[in-house]
């Protein structure tokens, strides 16, 4: 036998050493993958074999107080695009040519930032069915390309109570951020304004899910699990649907009369019209409006900034509840009631309106909206006249009692705060007082002064002073049920879709303000005096209803005035509180009453609707 | 038979190479079945056919044992002369899957004269350095060894064959080193191989299918549905068998076909996901077995012909077995070469058994 020299049998053994070697590092590697990592392997394993499919469910219908239907669902064809499946630059080409779209709309649609890069891109809603047809018959030059039914918001009347209903758009990266655990998925819709944002949570449903097992080619092997879809409840509102139309055409048409009688600036506006007794909203309307259903697909960049820019008037923008005016004269109940109240005057308080108030001093003089003065005035025949005088005095005198009790009495209609109203983006307004002045003229250390003017003119319901008209409604409404505010909703029940009931919105006491019965009347008739011989007389001449208000015409520094006006009726058993405001209008007695007059004409179907505008100076 | 003889008989028998190739061999055929057998159209497919390949392996190893292996040291260029005649045959006459042109038809067998080329290779060296004695000191007689190696080498290159290529660089380097290759030498052929890789990036030599696995060896996440993709769905395979695994048969990756060729080339990933660590780190076992084995009987061998045969077929293992597993496991680059007695392939399960065949005959003829 031969044995083999010792160099070879020590180069065996280091030969064996690197083989011990080779398998401890495999065997290491494996300890990583499987040990030490397998539970990440594991969950990778199992979204590799496991695809959860979510199945679509239907948004809940909203209706108005008698059942009519505002907004459904109706179901739409779509083209939608997967870019990753795209073979060629000419698809997007032909699909622009065929959907009459540029190919920058297209490319804009194709490149949105917020869908899954892998998933599918809505390009048009609402398609030709012949279009949709042609695209499945010629499927090989449009890879990528494919046709889907989705359901969308039906729209009984396009504009009606659009800035109440509000509008739906995908859900944005912030949006699905704050709602992580509700189980909404990029490309959802999600309410983004009105009520649709306010009820989401009712309206959108649960949508079910379906947990398939695929194998690598992505074929479904079998269902693992399966939820099916809830449908979301239906809304029915407050709004009657009749009054609403009624409500947005007279003040649309009271804005065109404004511009008609030299008001050129006249362009936007807003009317309320609500119960006061629950404070239920029967109709709320803001103009310059939009149509919801244009934000079914989305926008593209140059839609939006369109709708978003200065000369479309803002569209999108609920003027009744999101922002905030000088009221005017509308106000002067309040300062009428504070300064009773306060003690510092009465009724047997007599006011000589010669036209000019030299209260303040000489050198501080105030001026009525009636120059030639209104002769001896009471605090009756001022609230009727709307005669400035008067309203001067009491704030002088509020201004000297000291305890800005003017302000406490604003406070006491909750002004200053949200209404609570079930919209998204309510203002507060503001009622400013000593510290809030300080504080907002920090950097102008001359203004920061409360001066006895500032008080005037808040009494004015000028000044520095914002409420919205949703809080004018309220003072109203307040003034109507005999001292309480209810919070003002749109919201009136919850059904099933299948009808049943199952949420009752009741009444919301948010305070009573307190004033006994008998000033409250007494304001009551005086505001009766404003329609029945003052500011609003022509407006309502020959009305049958008996109607109590006030107009106001509000100034606002480098805009032309203002028009209010706010009411409520019948006089003894108050079923409406109407407000109108007509941004730039003119005066209130012009042409918001007469609009108010319309709308109230067509809540009790009164033929005799009055002139669309009438002469009217008072402020 | 006498009770002397049949102890006699017995010491010529390495009963443990023996089982360590059945059990490799039983568990091998039990991982193609269950990596293949979810097929709609014929779950024996693949298993019928690695049988027959099995048993046609057996008869070859056994054929093998029977002659006496110093035999082929005379037939050397013969079997030389006609592998390099089948490698060339392979370039005009062969047919092609998956780019790659490896298979001749011989009726009723496709073979790889690549993988015969691993044994042919192995045993022309071990003529070569044993002739020489083991005595490679000068730098003309090596150059003669690397002719010897470049013809096939070339050959299967231009097929393309790369993984085998490099089968045949790391048999050639195990002999050389067992044979006691000088380690400036050593450095030469260091030197060369990465002036190779140099001149191979340089000229852009790597088909783009090359390049983009070695984009993913180096990073993995780089294109996980694409060129990333096998490498990732191995791994979750693997990484998901944690300590048990799933059961044999009952694999989701290896079922549901996340895994990619899970019957050939990613076989060692179905024993990852199905059998755990325990059933993986048997496996390595078996190999780390069969390897110190098939040294322990080069060491045993009675000449340095034997010695060196043997030190060819356990480079050809561990070569093997390390870049086959290594790239499942993402330490390896993506090449296709087999997993020696588990992928699923004819060719490649014959030379294994020619190899355990060789084996035998070098351990049954130790004493001479």
């Amino acid at each position: 036998m031969v044995r083999l020299d010792d160099s070879t049998q020590k180069r065996l053994a280091i030969a064996g050493a690197v083989v011990t070697i080779v398998f401890s590092v495999l065997l290491g590697r494996l300890w990583t993958l499987q040990i030490i990592a397998g539970e990440k392997y594991t969950k990778m394993a199992e979204s590799n074999r496991v695809r959860t499919i979510s199945l679509s469910t239907s948004r809940g219908v909203i209706y108005d107080r008698n059942g009519e239907v505002l907004v459904d669902n109706r179901p739409s064809l779509v083209v939608a695009v997967t870019p990753s499946e795209v073979e060629n630059e000419d698809v997007s080409f032909r699909l622009g040519k065929l959907l009459d779209m540029t190919s920058d709309e297209i490319k804009e649609k194709l490149e949105d930032k917020a869908v899954d890069p892998l998933k599918s891109r809505k390009v048009k809603y609402d398609i030709d069915e012949n279009i949709a047809v042609y695209i499945k018959e010629h499927s090989a030059d449009f890879s990528g390309v494919e046709i889907k039914v989705e359901s969308v918001r039906n729209y009984s009347a396009p504009t009606t109570a659009a800035h109440v209903l509000g509008y739906l758009g995908e859900i944005s990266g912030d949006e699905l951020e704050h709602n992580k655990d509700s189980g909404y998925e990029l490309g959802d819709l999600i309410g983004k304004s009105g009520i649709e944002k306010q009820y989401e949570e009712i309206l959108r449903g649960i949508k079910g899910f379906q947990q398939l097992e695929v194998d690598a080619s992505g074929k479904v092997v079998r269902i693992l699990d399966e939820n099916e879809s809830v449908a979301g409840n239906n809304l029915q509102l407050t709004i009657d649907s009749s009054l609403q139309q009624a409500t947005e055409k007279s003040l649309e048409e009271a804005i065109k009369v404004a511009q008609r009688d030299g008001h050129e600036d006249a362009n936007a506006g807003a009317a309320l019209v609500m119960d006061p007794n629950t404070g239920e909203i029967l109709a709320m309307a803001s103009y310059p409006t939009f149509d919801p259903s244009l934000f079914i697909g989305g926008f593209s960049s140059k839609q939006w900034a369109d709708l978003n820019d200065k000369s479309s008037g803002f569209p999108l923008i609920n003027r009744t509840m999101m922002c905030s005016y000088a009221p005017g004269s509308v106000f002067k109940p309040v300062t009428y009631l504070a300064g009773l109240m306060e003690g510092v005057v009465s009724y047997r308080s007599t006011f000589d309106c010669e036209g000019k108030w030299t209260g303040m001093g000489e050198s501080w003089p105030r001026y009525c909206w009636n120059r030639a003065g209104h002769g001896r005035m009471n605090l009756s025949s001022g609230m009727s006249n709307s005669c400035n005088i008067v309203f001067y005095e009491i704030g002088y005198k509020l201004y000297k009692a000291g305890g800005e009790k003017l302000q406490k009495w604003a406070h006491e209609f909750n002004l200053g705060l949200r209404t609570g109203v079930d919209l998204p983006s309510e203002t507060k307004g503001r009622v400013p007082d000593k510290a809030w002045k300080k504080k907002f003229n920090e950097e102008h250390p001359d203004y920061q002064a409360w001066v006895p003017g500032d008080t005037v003119n808040l009494a004015m319901g000028q000044g520095d002073l914002l409420t919205s008209q949703l809080q004018i409604a309220n003072i109203y409404s307040a003034i109507a049920n005999g001292g309480t505010v209810w919070k003002p909703h749109l919201g009136k029940k919850v059904l099933t879709a299948e009808g049943e009931e199952i949420h009752e919105f009741n009444r919301e006491k948010v305070l009573d303000i307190p004033v006994p019965e008998d000033i409250i009347e007494k304001l009551q008739r005086d505001l009766r005096r404003v329609v029945v011989d003052g500011t609003a007389k022509r407006a309502f001449e020959g009305f049958s209803l008996e109607v109590a208000g006030k107009t106001g015409t509000s100034q606002v520094k480098g805009k032309d005035d203002f028009a209010w006006f706010a009411c409520y009726a019948p006089l003894d058993n108050p079923r409406y509180v109407v407000v109108v405001l007509i941004e730039q209008g003119g005066h209130g007695g012009s042409v918001a009453a007469p609009a108010a007059r319309r709308i109230l004409a067509a809540a009790y179907d009164i033929s005799s609707t009055g002139s669309l505008s009438v002469p009217d100076k008072s402020r | 038979m006498k009770k002397r003889d049949f102890f006699e008989w017995v010491r010529f028998i390495d009963f443990s190479l023996i089982a360590i190739t059945a059990l490799l061999v039983a568990y091998g055929n039990l991982t193609v079945y269950s990596a293949t057998c979810s097929s709609q159209t014929d779950p024996f497919f693949y298993l019928r056919k690695q049988v027959i390949f099995t048993l046609l392996g057996i008869l070859v190893a056994a054929g093998i044992v029977l002659l006496n292996y110093n035999w082929f040291r005379h037939y050397m260029i013969p079997f030389y002369i006609g592998n390099a005649v089948l490698l060339l045959l392979v370039l005009f006459v062969g047919f092609t899957t998956y780019g790659a042109t490896r298979w001749i038809s011989i009726g009723f067998f496709n073979l790889q004269p690549s993988e015969l080329a691993k044994i042919v290779l192995i045993l022309t060296l071990a003529a070569l350095l044993a002739d020489r004695k083991g005595n490679i000191d000068k730098l003309s007689k090596l150059f003669i060894i690397f002719a010897y190696v470049g013809l096939p080498l070339f050959l299967i290159i231009a097929q393309p064959d790369l993984g085998t290529a490099l089968v045949l660089v790391a048999i050639m380097l195990g002999m050389l080193l067992v044979s006691g290759l000088k380690w400036q030498h050593a450095l030469l052929i260091f030197g060369v191989v990465i002036l190779a890789i140099f001149l191979i990036f340089q000229f852009n030599l790597l088909r783009e299918y090359q390049m983009n696995r070695l984009v993913v060896f180096i990073n993995p996440n780089v294109d996980p549905t694409g060129a990333g993709y096998n490498l990732l769905q191995s791994k979750i395979a693997i990484g998901s068998g944690g300590l048990f695994g799933t059961g044999l048969f009952s694999g989701t990756q290896t079922g549901l076909k996340f895994l990619p060729v899970r019957h050939a080339d990613f076989v060692f990933s179905v024993v990852g996901e199905e059998l755990g660590f325990l059933g993986s780190s048997f496996l390595l076992g078996l190999y780390f077995l069969l390897i110190t084995r098939s040294l322990a009987i080069g060491a045993s061998a009675g000449n340095l012909y034997g010695t060196l045969v043997a030190v060819g077929v356990s480079s050809m293992w561990l070569f093997q077995v390390l870049v086959n597993i290594g790239m499942t496991m993402g330490i390896m680059p993506i090449t296709g070469i087999p997993l020696p007695f588990f992928s699923y392939g004819g060719s490649s399960m014959l030379i294994n058994f020619a190899g355990v065949g060789l084996l035998l005959n070098i351990y049954a003829r130790r004493f001479k």
